[in-house]
C-alpha cells in the first residue's frame, strides 16, 4: 500500500495552516503597535498635531528620501486666528465628522481611497485651483456652502451638489482638509506641485 | 420528495434557511447591478439625476448591495451544508430564521435611509442613525451593532450545530474563520479624527475580509461542493483546504501593507506591502499545477453542469483579477500612479466577480438543483441549457468589458493626471476629459447594460432550471466516512 | 527608499507585470500538462514559458529601478515561481499516490485508513 508521506499528509498541512497564520498575524500585531506609536497626531512628523493648522505648509524636494515632504513653517492662523491644541482638535474633529456625514468619500477620494468621481483631497489645501493664499479660505468657505453655485468643473459637466454644509462645518471641513495636507504620505500623490510652488517655481 | 418542481419538502432544516438567504442575495444582486448602470450613466451625462440621487448615492448603494449580497451567498451556502457536513440538524434554526429576518429587515431600513435620508448633520447622530461615511463600511452604527449580533447568532448555530455532530477539517477552518471575520468587523467600529488611524484599521476590515477571511469562507464552500460536485475524497479536499489556508494567510495577512504605501503610515509599509506583493501571486499560479492534476487524471462527470461551469469561471476570474490585474499595479513603484485612479475600479470588477460572485451563482445552482428533487442538471438539458450557457456568457463578457474599459481609462489617469499634470485638481479634470476616458466610460456603461442582460437570464434561468424535469440526477461514487455517506444517502 | 517608474516605462513596466503572472501560470499549466501527458513537448513550451517570464521579472525589475532589498525580492520572484509548481506537482502525486488502487480495495480497508489518519 502506498502510504501518504509525512510532508503531503493532512496534519502536516493542518499544522502548517495553524502556526503560519499564528506567526503572520503576530507580526501584524507587532507592526501595528509600532505604526500606532508613529501615527498618532503629533507624535512624529508623519502625522501632525492638530494645532497645524495655525502654521504654514508647503512641501519641498527632500533628495535623501527621494521625494517630497511637508514642511512647516511660520505662522500662518487659519481664518485669522490662532487656535490653542484643544481648540484646533475640535475644529478638525468638526471637519472630520461632517466628512464623514456627508458621504465625500463615495464621490472624492482622501489619501487616495474613495470613488473617483472627484479629486483627490488629501492635498486640496494646497492645490493651485484657489489661486494664492490670500483668497483660499474665503474662497473654499464660500465653495462648501454653495458648491453647485460656485461649480468647479473644468469642461466635465460634474459639479459637486448641495450637502447643506453650514458655515461652522465648512470651517471645520477647510480645517481637516488643513491638517490633512501635512500628512506625509510618502510622496502621494505623485509629483505634486503645491500652490506655493507653482507661485515661485 | 417531488421532482421537477420547487418544494421545500426537498430541502432539510438548514437549507430551507438557506434558500431564503439566496433568494434575498439575488434581490440584492439586482440592487448592486441597478445602482452600478445608474452611477455609470452619470459619468457620461453627469446632470442625470443630479441632487436627487447623486453619484454618491448610487456608487454607495452599488457597491454595499454587493457585499451584502455576498455575505448573504456564504451564509446560505454554510447554512445549506451545516446538516449534511455535521449530520445532525442546525441546533438553533428558529433563532437563525428570526436572525434572517432582523437581518433583512436591517438591510431594509438602510437601504431606504440611504435612498431618502442620504446624509445628515456633521455629529455623532448622523453617524449612529445615517450613515457613516466611511467606504464599504457606510452602514449607520446602530446596524453594525445589529450586524454583529447576527453574525453572532450565525456563528453560535455553526459550531453549536458540529459540536452537537461531527467535526471535520472543513468545520474546523470554518468556524475559525467566522471567529476571525466577526473579530475583524469590530476593527471598524469606531470613530477617530486622525484619518491615518481611521484608514490603518479601516484596511483591517476591508484587506483582511476580502484577502483572507473571505477567501478562507470561499475555500471552505469550495471544498464542500469539489466534494458534492464531483465526488473528490474528502481527506484530499481537506488537505488542499490546509494547504490554501497556509498560502492566504500566508501572504494576505501581512500583504495587508500594500495597503498602507500612502495612507501616512512609516516607510518600512512599502518594503513589506512590496514583498508580500511581489510573491502573492505565486501560489495562485502553483495551484494551477492542481486544477491541471485533477483534470487530467481524473475523469470528473459532474451533477450539475451550470455549477460546474461557474466554479471553472471562478478560477479564470479569480487568476486574472486577483493575480493578474492585481499584480499589474501593486508595486509602489508603480502604484504611485495608479493608486486612486479608475485602475482599482478595473481590478476591482474582475477580482470581485471571479472570487465571489461566481462562487455563489454556481451554489444557486446546487441549490436549486435539490430544492427542484435533486433533479438532473448534467448535460442534454432542457432547450439545451441555452438560458444557462448565454447568462453565464454575457455576465462574464459584461465584465471583462467593463474591466478592460476601466482599466484603459486608469491607465490613462496615472499617465495625464499623475505623470503630466502632477496630480492637481486641473490635472485630475485633464484626465477625465481625455478621449481615452470618456470612450472608456462609453464602453463600460455598454458592458453594463449586457451584465444586466446576463443578469435578467440568470433570474429566468434560476427561476425555470430543471422544471417538469423527470430525470434523477447523476449518483457520483463517493469514498467518505460511513456517517456522512448515510447522510448524503437520506438527503438525496 | 524607492524610485518610481519612469514614464516612458510605464507601458514596459505594466505589461511586464502582466506577463509575469501569465508566464508563470503558462510554465505551470505546461510543466503539469506534460508530466502527466508524458509529453516531451509540453516540457518544453513549460521552460520556453519560464524563460518569458524570467525576461519579464528583468524588465519589470529595470523599470522599478529595483536596488538592494528589491532586488532580492525580484531573486525570489525568480526561484518561487520556478520551484512552487515543481512542489505542488511533487504534492500532487504524493498525496494521490495511493488512488488508484483504491478503487479495487474492499470499503473495509479504506474506513480502516480513514481512522488512522
Amino acid at each position: 500500500m502506498n502510504a501518504t508521506p509525512l510532508w503531503a499528509s493532512e496534519t502536516f498541512w493542518k499544522k502548517t495552516a495553524i502556526w503560519v497564520t499564528a506567526v503572520s498575524f503576530l507580526l501584524l500585531i507587532v507592526l501595528t503597535f509600532d505604526s500606532m506609536a508613529k501615527v498618532s497626531a503629533g507624535s512624529t512628523t508623519r502625522v501632525p498635531a492638530y494645532s497645524v493648522i495655525n502654521k504654514k505648509i508647503d512641501y519641498r524636494f527632500n533628495a535623501s528620501l527621494n521625494r517630497y515632504t511637508p514642511v512647516v513653517e511660520g505662522d500662518a492662523p487659519l481664518f485669522g486666528k490662532i487656535l490653542s491644541d484643544e481648540e484646533a482638535e475640535k475644529l478638525v474633529t468638526l471637519g472630520k465628522k461632517t466628512f464623514q456625514a456627508k458621504n465625500c468619500i463615495n464621490c472624492h477620494t482622501v489619501l487616495g481611497n474613495g470613488a473617483y468621481y472627484a479629486p483627490d483631497l488629501t492635498k486640496s489645501w494646497l492645490d493651485p485651483n484657489w489661486v494664492d493664499e490670500t483668497n483660499r479660505e474665503i474662497l473654499m468657505l464660500a465653495f462648501l456652502q454653495d458648491p453647485p453655485g460656485n461649480a468647479r468643473s473644468y469642461g466635465t459637466g460634474r459639479r459637486m451638489p448641495d450637502l447643506g454644509i453650514t458655515e461652522d462645518e465648512a470651517r471645520g471641513l477647510i480645517a481637516f482638509l488643513k491638517w490633512t495636507a501635512a500628512i506625509d504620505t510618502n510622496g502621494f500623490p505623485h509629483n505634486f506641485k503645491t500652490l506655493y510652488a507653482q507661485e515661485n517655481p | 420528495m417531488s421532482v421537477g418542481v420547487l418544494d421545500s419538502r426537498n430541502l432539510n432544516g438548514g437549507q430551507k434557511l438557506a434558500v431564503k438567504y439566496f433568494t434575498v442575495a439575488m434581490v440584492l444582486f439586482v440592487a448592486q447591478i441597478l445602482f452600478g448602470l445608474l452611477a455609470a450613466v452619470q459619468f457620461i451625462a453627469p446632470g442625470f439625476l443630479f441632487e436627487t440621487l447623486d453619484f454618491s448615492v448610487n456608487r454607495m448603494l452599488h457597491i454595499n448591495a454587493m457585499v451584502v449580497w455576498m455575505l448573504y451567498g456564504f451564509i446560505g451556502a454554510v447554512y445549506w451544508f451545516l446538516e449534511e457536513e455535521s449530520g445532525v440538524e442546525v441546533v438553533g434554526l428558529k433563532l437563525g430564521e428570526i436572525a434572517f429576518w432582523v437581518l433583512t429587515a436591517a438591510v431594509g431600513i438602510v437601504v431606504l435611509v440611504y435612498l431618502f435620508l442620504q446624509i445628515g448633520a456633521g455629529d455623532d447622530t448622523t453617524r449612529w442613525l445615517i450613515n457613516e461615511g466611511r467606504e464599504y463600511i457606510e452602514a449607520p452604527r446602530w446596524a453594525d451593532i445589529g450586524i454583529v449580533a447576527v453574525m453572532l447568532v450565525f456563528f453560535y448555530n455553526v459550531a453549536g450545530t458540529f459540536s452537537k455532530g461531527r467535526w471535520s477539517g472543513v468545520s474546523g477552518v470554518l468556524t475559525l474563520d467566522l471567529v476571525a471575520l466577526v473579530g475583524l468587523y469590530l476593527a471598524g467600529m469606531f470613530y477617530t479624527t486622525n484619518v491615518t488611524v481611521d484608514y490603518y484599521w479601516w484596511w483591517w476590515v476591508v484587506h483582511l475580509w476580502v484577502e483572507a477571511t473571505w477567501e478562507v469562507l470561499v475555500g471552505c464552500i469550495m471544498a464542500w461542493s469539489l466534494m458534492k460536485l464531483l465526488g473528490v475524497r474528502r481527506k484530499i479536499v481537506q488537505t488542499w483546504l490546509y494547504i490554501e489556508v497556509a498560502l492566504m494567510f500566508g501572504s494576505g495577512i501581512l500583504g495587508l501593507g500594500h495597503h498602507y504605501f500612502w495612507i501616512g503610515t512609516p516607510e518600512y509599509w512599502l518594503s513589506i506591502g512590496g514583498f508580500f506583493s511581489a510573491l502573492e501571486p505565486i501560489p495562485l499560479v502553483a495551484m494551477v499545477v492542481h486544477s491541471i492534476y485533477d483534470a487530467g487524471v481524473h475523469k470528473f462527470k459532474s451533477t450539475n453542469h451550470p455549477a460546474l461551469g461557474w466554479v471553472i469561471a471562478h478560477t479564470f476570474g479569480n487568476f486574472f483579477g486577483a493575480g493578474v490585474w492585481g499584480f499589474m499595479h501593486t508595486l509602489p513603484q508603480i502604484n504611485l500612479y495608479t493608486h486612486g485612479t479608475q485602475w482599482t475600479a478595473s481590478h476591482g470588477h474582475l477580482s470581485f466577480f471571479g472570487a465571489y460572485a461566481t462562487i455563489n451563482i454556481a451554489f444557486f445552482y446546487l441549490a436549486v438543483q435539490q430544492w427542484r428533487g435533486n433533479v438532473w442538471m448534467g448535460a442534454n438539458l432542457a432547450d439545451n441549457g441555452w438560458k444557462w450557457k448565454w447568462s453565464m456568457g454575457l455576465l462574464n463578457l459584461g465584465v471583462v468589458g467593463m474591466t478592460v474599459a476601466l482599466l484603459i481609462a486608469g491607465y490613462e489617469q496615472s499617465f495625464i493626471e499623475r505623470a503630466v499634470e502632477g496630480s492637481t485638481w486641473s490635472g485630475y479634470f485633464a484626465a477625465q476629459t481625455h478621449p481615452w476616458f470618456t470612450e472608456a466610460m462609453f464602453w463600460r456603461l455598454i458592458m453594463g447594460i449586457v451584465t444586466a442582460a446576463g443578469l435578467a437570464l440568470l433570474i429566468w434561468d434560476l427561476a425555470t432550471i430543471g422544471a417538469g424535469e423527470t430525470r434523477p440526477a447523476l449518483v457520483i461514487e463517493r469514498h467518505e466516512e460511513p456517517g456522512v455517506k448515510a447522510a448524503v444517502v437520506q438527503t438525496a | 527608499m524607492i524610485e518610481p517608474v519612469q514614464l516612458e516605462d510605464f507601458f514596459l513596466n505594466v505589461f511586464s507585470a502582466a506577463v509575469i503572472v501569465v508566464s508563470g501560470a503558462g510554465y505551470a499549466g505546461f510543466y503539469a500538462w506534460g508530466k502527466i501527458a508524458r509529453r516531451p513537448g509540453f516540457v518544453i513550451s513549460a521552460y520556453a514559458s519560464y524563460a518569458s517570464l524570467a525576461a519579464a521579472v528583468w524588465v519589470l525589475a529595470e523599470t522599478s529601478h529595483f536596488e538592494g532589498f528589491w532586488r532580492v525580492a525580484a531573486g525570489l520572484m525568480l526561484i518561487g515561481y520556478f520551484a512552487a509548481p515543481l512542489a505542488i506537482f511533487r504534492l500532487c502525486t504524493a498525496m494521490h499516490a495511493g488512488e488508484h488502487s483504491e478503487h479495487d480495495r474492499p470499503i473495509a480497508n479504506q474506513q480502516q485508513e480513514e481512522e488512522q489518519s
